[in-house]
This record gives C-alpha cells, sequence and structure tokens, in this order.
C-alpha cells in the first residue's frame, strides 16, 4: 500500500514535470508542479483505494484537486508566479485521456454496428466513458478554482513585490 | 477563439475610447502569463507610464520558448510515467516511451512546416500507436494494452479542456464553446490516429 501510494505520487510529479513543459512554465515552477501535482494525486490514489472505501473517480478528482488548488494559492506568494501556473500543470496528470477518446472511438464504432446488441454496446460504452470524462473535468475545474476565488487577496497579490 | 479583441476605456474627464485589434496566434506559456501578471502590479503600484509599460510588454513578447529537445525529453518521460500510473510494467513505460518521443518529435516537425494542426494530431497519434503497438505484436511484456492506451496521451489537449470549462463557470460561455470544439476537434483527430494504427497493426480496438 505504502509502496504504491510513494510510486504514484513519482510517477505523477514527473508527468507533472513533462506536460508542463509543453506550457512553458518558468524554471522555478517545475519543483512546484512536481510537488503539488505528487500530493494531489497521491490523495486521489488513497481516496480512491479499497482500504479507504474506494472512492468514486469524480468526487475523489475534485476533492484532489481542490487540494492542488490550494497548495498552487498558498505557494504563489513564495515563488512569485501566479497560482494558475501551478494548478494548471499539476491537474494534467488527473486529465481523464483515456475516458475522452474512448468515447470518441465508441461512438464511431456506433456508426458500424448497425444491429441492436453491437450499437447498444457502443453506445454504452460512449454514454459511460463521455459522462465520467465530463464530470471529472468539471469537478477537477471546481475543485482546484475555488481555492483561488475563496483566497482572492492571496491569489490576485502572488506577483506583487510589496 | 475570438479573431478580435475590443477594449474600451473612459478617460478622467469622461471621454469614452474604444479599441479593436486583432488576435496573433500564440501558444500556452504561463512564463509569458507570470511575467504579464507582475508587469501588472507594477503599472498599478508604481503608476509606471505608457512609454515605460509599452517596453516591458516588447521585452515579454520577446520571452524564448523552451528548449525544443528538453521538452521532447520530458513529455517522453512524462508520457511513460503516465503509462506506470495507468498500472504499466516497465516494459510498457519503455515502449510508450519511444512512441511518445517518435510521435511528439514528429509533432515538431510538422507544426514547424506550418501543417494543419488536425492533420499534426491524427499523424502523431497513429505514429505513436503503431510504435506501441510493438509491446502486443512482439509479446515484450505483461500490459500491452494499457502501453497502447497511453501511448496517445500527451496529445489530449489539458489545459484548453481545463480553460473551457473554467470558462463556462465564469460565464463566458461564447469562449467555452470556442475552446470545448477546439479540444473536442483535437480529440476526435487523435482517436482517428489511434484507431487507424490499432486496425493497420490488426489489433483489436475496444
Amino acid at each position: 500500500m505504502i509502496e504504491n501510494f510513494l510510486s504514484d505520487a513519482f510517477f505523477a510529479a514527473i508527468a507533472a514535470i513533462g506536460f508542463s513543459a509543453i506550457s512553458n512554465p518558468p524554471r522555478k515552477a517545475y519543483i512546484f508542479c512536481a510537488l503539488i501535482a505528487a500530493t494531489g494525486h497521491s490523495i486521489r490514489f488513497l481516496l480512491m483505494s479499497p482500504e479507504l472505501g474506494q472512492m468514486s473517480i469524480v468526487p475523489a478528482s475534485a476533492i484532489a484537486s481542490s487540494v492542488i488548488g490550494l497548495l498552487a494559492v498558498l505557494l504563489s506568494p513564495f515563488a512569485k508566479i501566479p497560482a494558475e501556473t501551478f494548478m494548471f500543470p499539476s491537474l494534467l496528470p488527473m486529465i481523464p485521456g483515456i475516458y475522452a477518446y474512448k468515447s470518441v472511438g465508441a461512438l464511431a464504432m456506433c456508426l458500424l454496428h448497425t444491429d441492436e446488441t453491437g450499437f447498444l454496446h457502443y453506445f454504452y460504452l460512449f454514454s459511460t466513458n463521455g459522462l465520467v470524462c465530463l464530470f471529472i473535468i468539471i469537478g477537477m475545474v471546481i475543485g482546484g478554482t475555488l481555492p483561488v476565488f475563496l483566497l482572492k487577496k492571496i491569489a490576485y497579490r502572488a506577483t506583487r513585490k510589496s | 477563439m475570438p479573431r478580435h479583441i475590443s477594449f474600451s476605456v473612459v478617460s478622467e474627464d469622461g471621454e469614452p475610447r474604444i479599441f479593436m485589434t486583432g488576435t496573433g496566434k500564440s501558444n500556452i506559456s504561463f512564463d509569458i502569463v507570470s511575467r504579464l501578471s507582475r508587469i501588472s502590479w507594477e503599472i498599478a503600484d508604481n503608476k509606471w507610464d505608457v512609454d515605460r509599460a509599452e517596453k516591458a510588454l516588447q521585452s515579454v513578447k520577446e520571452t524564448k520558448p523552451a528548449n525544443r529537445w528538453w521538452i521532447l525529453f520530458a513529455v517522453s518521460c512524462a508520457n511513460g510515467a503516465f503509462c506506470r500510473l495507468f498500472s504499466g510494467d516497465a516494459v510498457a513505460a519503455a515502449v510508450v516511451f519511444v512512441a511518445t518521443m517518435c510521435g511528439y518529435y514528429l509533432k515538431q516537425l510538422l507544426i514547424e512546416k506550418k501543417v494543419d494542426i488536425r492533420i499534426v494530431f491524427a499523424a502523431c497519434a497513429f505514429v505513436s500507436s503503431v510504435l506501441a503497438c510493438a509491446d502486443k505484436l512482439f509479446s515484450l511484456g505483461t500490459t500491452p494494452d494499457i502501453a497502447i492506451g497511453t501511448s496517445v496521451l500527451y496529445l489530449v489537449p489539458g489545459i484548453p479542456l481545463l480553460n473551457a470549462f473554467s470558462d463556462m463557470l465564469d460565464r463566458h460561455y461564447i469562449c467555452f464553446f470556442s475552446r470545448m470544439t477546439d479540444a473536442l476537434v483535437l480529440i476526435c483527430c487523435l482517436s482517428i490516429g489511434l484507431c487507424a494504427g490499432m486496425w493497420a497493426m490488426g489489433i483489436g480496438m475496444f
């Protein structure tokens, strides 16, 4: 359990550093992205583990995202970088990419299967994957941006010198 | 995204002014976002004049993008790590690393040649998925399906998706639809590339 938890945090940190590189963050943001993503992703791992109640992926992602948002806001004044610079790259390892393209693929398969059983099977895959993907992203955005709005004074003044 | 921006201000003597300008194409850059945020506070706190603010803005515009080889290496490592997060074995992660490196290198080349982004996404997804199929075809590891599934995840437009829903919550519905449609089109293109790759390698889909 602890080994899985640590490896989840480690690989989430690498994923956050790598994917954040695409969006060209300031150099000192990498270490913060890694720390925040590792914390957030491992919290989701814990919430979804059978030992701790096996929470569904949608609320688990929302809770983990709110922790990511909170950490991003609290750390942004120290780095003098806007909270969004940490938050968005840190959320990337939790983006439900597999659900997204499975949903599109299943929709395409619906068109290739005109028989009722085949069509219903792929329509089921399309709708379940699409809905899970949709609600994970909505939960992540609400969870992530809530701390920014609740702690406006800290979040918006992160880059202020005085 | 909107092609033009309309900006209206009212001067101290109450005279309104409206400016309209076209928007330029630019990649996502949090470095530029951070610098702009810093400048905005400098202008507000230290009462910078227009000339100084414009000079600072010009210097921000000249911000160099990150080294392309660093990005290529970092994205490949990230996707390999992603494969491990989805319970892929070490062989699958190595296969995904190579598949991502080739796919992302192709993406950089095609974008440099100004090829349409939708074609770029389909082509990169095809290349990455074909290479990832090696795990299954040559029985290299124990989790080939995870390798194939995660090999194209570096193409998922995560930040546009997050931004789209963030716009929705802020009630910027036109911007939301615009970003969301852009992201969905790219996801469709990557799905086409992935399905084509799996079909070409004779591997069952979904």
